[in-house]
């Protein structure tokens, strides 16, 4: 493989939003998920839990409630007062309705999906009715004074449970009186607080289930409005509680970062009468729990520490594979970084802001695994700011470092940089085409000539710019048979003559860019892609799939490559297909056309596809991350143990990882514990000794 | 009577005086003879002596209390100041309302501060002000747009401020991140120290408000050296 000067980068000042709103889709396998700088993500159960859909945030949006309603419409509420419905195949705010009653804290559907319930500020509980064409209000319940902070509705959809400050009530939807209201503000100590009453689900039963801010979680008998029973969990809040569609099981996340689960268990073997019984306590999380959701095989939680934590629940697992593996997401399952690998440059994509950096520089060489001191630091070039409240969509870096593009929602921007000696100018070009934005992904030709615009519908826009700095629009492609989801992912051919382009429906097409006509369409596989790449001398197309699978498809030929069919003949080692985190990077080495690089979170490895005709690829009883016991081999065992996958773990967790020339590699990494002080203050722990 | 008790009371603190001035004569000796009236003429000279003394000191206190009055006059008098030069002013530059209120309060403590100092020149106040207001604002004011500052603002800022005070107010539990991550630290087997210590990459700003505040020091002591 060879041995490279790696440029290990830490400067990345990335610090993720936390996760604010979980909502499972009834029926769809799909999970909607809120954070706290406005952002809305999918992540897809089917497709090994891929995030396949991103919204980025707002400034002024904050969403304090999510919920899916009529099937595939997603709803969200926020402290703005205001109820977003969310289009997912453009990617943007579809529209949005003013609640009427000030900020609103909760939002729930009811069971059929044709009525929306939200809890507002003033504390009213106001109705709306989920029309094709939007929502409109229908009508308000009976209003009291007391923010209505949580809301749920009875499966029947006759009755709603609101929880509020001290109290609890109960609204009949027909009438909609208050038909009982439940002081729930008793408490052992004399303490001066008010219970808060931060989450709440209504059984079919008729118990109300709440969790508040003594860390209590209560259940009521709501028609006698009596407490059935009480479970103290913790000494900090309570803040989210979700119960499964069976009714047997409730997960409840506290303030501490522990999650707790509930089940309805008989008293005796075999005895009908049943009590709720606190199992299983987990401690995934640093920070507070603020969303928690149940699927039929999983608990799901979400924390502030930007953790997605999916714990499938082993007795609804048939078997012990690798379905039933924790899951835990911290980083977005997409690139945030552009290398301009020419001009050694670094592009950070932030929320609001991007970063260019220009890499240090080492003369010294040393030995395996040596630190080489530098004798030029890596210099922050320019931070260009988006001006507006909007978050930025994606952004670019040409090869060469001279252009710099990024789209948010409403805007686009492309910007000359120039460099004199060490100074360095950046310039906005002035007219730029008029696309329809926003853009979902940004991709410059090898030769920084034109520039890839991904839209929606499919469609990519060709832009050509001119060295003078102008910017001119070329051509737009469009899948032959329409696409309502947006392109996602772009890949262009060093050569210049192919472009392959991915949208939401997982079809990739590959246009011609000298002739401007559709290519082919590579086969539907029934999973993601989370990666792809043109090889510079053979024009094969490198595929990743979020299961983990590889492909390789030749353009010219119009068909998978043999060695992409030897490798599904034989299949891919079972540590590969259970890895935790998709491949978001695929490069090539120019000088040895037979080495693809690709990385993901955990890993980096590089596959060496001539060494298929020599020993096969490893098969399930080889060791696949061989390469620390390969170095101790001889050189005549190494031949038997060698296979094509060099897989290094050394750099964790990795965010970006490219090939700057022959022997240079650079690795942005992104340690967990570097952002954990700019997250907000976790509760604090006693332990014994400290 | 009271005249021979002040002769002996100015012979008396004529006494001590003598004394430095003639180390060398000894107290066994006679106490000097001094005539009737130079006796007196002493006397006269020195109650005249005390009550200039008496007098200027009465003068000094009035002269004191005159100035204090003088004092109040003036701050009085210059409260109302500020409000007529922004009058003015508002008068000029175009409708900025909030960043008028918001410069209004600062001005009126930035008068008061001059007016302790003692100074007395309006005119070198209305030139800070103008000063103030001709430059970006500095210190702690934005300007805003009314279209901004809208009710639903004011609601949300609301809801956020109670959030706030439930999740992260003086009740609860709440620890530094210095804190929480050391735990594990201090309970290994092999205790190590807290992470800001062992980490380096904590605590960078604090660090490098550290090397900026010790390379200006060191150049003030440079400057004050020469």
């Amino acid at each position: 493989m060879g041995e490279f000067e790696v440029h290990r980068v830490r400067f990345f000042g990335l610090v993720p939003a936390g996760v604010r709103c979980l909502a499972c889709q009834p029926r769809g396998g799909r999970l909607a998920l809120a954070r706290t700088d406005g952002a809305v993500e999918v992540y897809n159960f089917a497709a090994n839990y891929f995030q396949e859909k991103v919204i980025p945030g707002h400034e002024g949006r904050s969403v304090e409630a999510l919920c899916w309603a009529a099937g595939d419409r997603l709803f969200g509420a926020g402290l703005g007062g205001e109820i977003t419905e969310y289009d997912l195949s453009r990617l943007c705010v579809a529209r949005s309705v003013d609640g009427g009653g000030g900020p609103i804290w909760s939002m729930a559907a009811n069971g059929s999906g044709t009525q929306l319930a939200i809890g507002c500020e003033d504390g009213s509980v106001k109705l709306f009715q989920v029309v094709p064409g939007g929502i409109q209000f229908e009508r308000n319940l009976d209003r009291r004074k007391g923010r209505i902070l949580c809301l749920s509705w009875h499966p029947s959809d006759t009755h709603i449970a609101a929880g509020s400050i001290d109290i609890l009530r109960v609204f009949d939807v027909s009438s909609g009186q208050t038909v009982q209201r439940i002081m729930v503000n008793y408490h052992v100590h004399k303490v001066k607080r008010e219970c808060i009453v931060w989450s709440i689900a209504f059984l079919s039963s008729g118990t109300v289930v709440t969790s508040d801010s003594f860390g209590r979680v209560q259940f009521w008998d709501w028609e006698r409005g009596t407490l059935l029973e009480s479970h103290t969990v913790s000494t900090s809040a309570a803040l989210s509680l979700s119960v499964s569609e069976k009714e047997d099981s409730i997960v409840v996340g506290t303030s501490t970062g522990a999650t707790y689960q509930f089940q309805l268990l008989p008293v005796k073997m075999g005895s009908l009468e049943k009590r709720w019984v606190r199992t299983k306590p987990f401690q995934h999380h640093t920070h507070d729990v603020r969303a928690v959701a149940h699927s039929s095989t999983a608990l799901i939680s979400g924390g502030l520490d930007a953790q997605l934590v999916i714990r499938p629940l082993m007795e609804k697992m048939q078997k012990k594979s690798y379905e039933a593996a924790l899951r835990k997401f911290t980083f977005p399952h997409r690139r945030l970084v552009s290398c301009a690998r020419k001009a050694r440059l670094l592009l950070f994509q932030f929320s609001q802001h991007l970063e260019l950096w220009r890499l240090g520089s080492t003369n010294e060489t040393g030995k395996d695994g040596e630190v080489l001191p530098l004798c030029r630091m890596p210099e922050h070039l320019v931070q260009l700011k988006s001006k507006g409240p909007e978050h930025i969509y994606c952004s670019c870096v040409s090869p060469c470092g001279s252009w710099v593009a990024y789209s948010t929602a409403s805007r686009f921007h492309l910007y000359r940089v120039q460099y004199e000696g060490d100074s360095v100018s950046v310039k906005k070009v002035p007219k730029v085409p008029k696309l329809l934005l926003p853009a979902y992904q940004l991709q410059f030709s090898a030769e920084s000539g034109s520039l890839f615009v991904a839209s929606a519908r499919g469609s990519v826009h060709v832009l050509q710019l001119a060295e003078l700095g102008g910017c001119k629009h070329l051509h737009t492609f469009r899948p032959p048979s329409g696409c309502p989801e947006a392109v996602y992912l772009l890949a262009v051919s060093a050569d210049g003559h192919w472009l392959a382009a991915v949208s939401g429906d997982w079809a990739i097409h590959i246009y011609n860019l000298k002739c401007f006509k559709h290519h082919c369409t590579v086969p539907t596989y029934d999973c993601a892609v989370t990666a792809l790449a043109i090889h510079p001398v053979t024009n094969n197309l490198v595929i990743t799939y979020s299961d983990q699978q590889l492909f390789e498809f030749s353009i010219p030929e119009k068909q998978y490559t043999a060695w992409s069919r030897t490798v599904q003949n034989h299949g891919l080692h079972k540590a590969w297909l259970e890895r935790d985190s998709p491949i978001t990077h695929i490069t090539f080495n120019p000088k040895n056309p037979s080495h693809i690089l690709l990385h993901d979170i955990y890993m980096f490895c590089i596959l060496d596809k001539s060494l298929v005709s020599l020993c096969p690829l490893p098969d399930n009883s080889a060791l696949l991350m061989n390469q620390s016991t390969l170095k101790q081999l001889p050189e005549t065992a190494r031949q038997r143990q060698l296979h094509a996958f060099k897989i290094c773990k050394k750099f964790q967790p990795l965010l970006f990882a490219d090939l700057l020339d022959e022997n240079c590699l650079v690795m942005v990494e992104r340690p967990i514990m570097d952002f954990k002080t700019q997250l907000p203050l976790p509760i604090q722990q006693k332990k014994f000794g400290t | 009577m009271a005249r021979r008790k002040k002769a002996a009371v100015v012979g008396r603190k004529r006494g001590p005086p003598a004394a430095p001035l003639s180390p060398a004569s000894s107290e066994d000796e006679a106490p000097e003879e001094v005539s009737f009236g130079a006796a007196r003429e002493a006397a006269e000279a020195e109650r005249k002596l005390e009550g200039e003394a008496a007098q200027r000191h009465r003068e000094l206190l009035k002269e004191k209390r005159r100035r204090r009055q003088e004092l109040f006059a003036e701050q009085k008098r210059r409260k109302l100041l500020p409000e007529a030069v922004l009058q003015e002013l508002t008068a000029a530059p175009p409708a900025r309302p909030e960043g008028q209120a918001a410069a209004a309060d600062p001005g009126k403590h930035r008068g008061g501060r001059a007016v302790k100092q003692g100074q007395g020149q309006v005119q070198k106040r209305v030139k800070k002000h103008k000063g103030r207001k001709g430059a970006r604002p500095q210190g702690n004011y934005t300007a805003v747009r009314l279209k901004d500052e809208s009710l639903t603002g004011l609601h949300q800022q609301l809801a956020k401020d109670f959030l706030n005070t439930q999740l992260y107010g003086p009740d609860t539990n709440r620890a530094q991140a210095n804190e929480f991550f050391s735990l594990e630290n201090k309970k290994d087997p092999v205790k190590k120290a807290a992470v800001q210590f062992v980490d380096k990459s904590w605590g960078q700003e604090k660090k490098l408000k550290a090397i900026r505040f010790k390379k200006r020091w060191l150049s003030t002591q440079m400057k004050n050296g020469i």
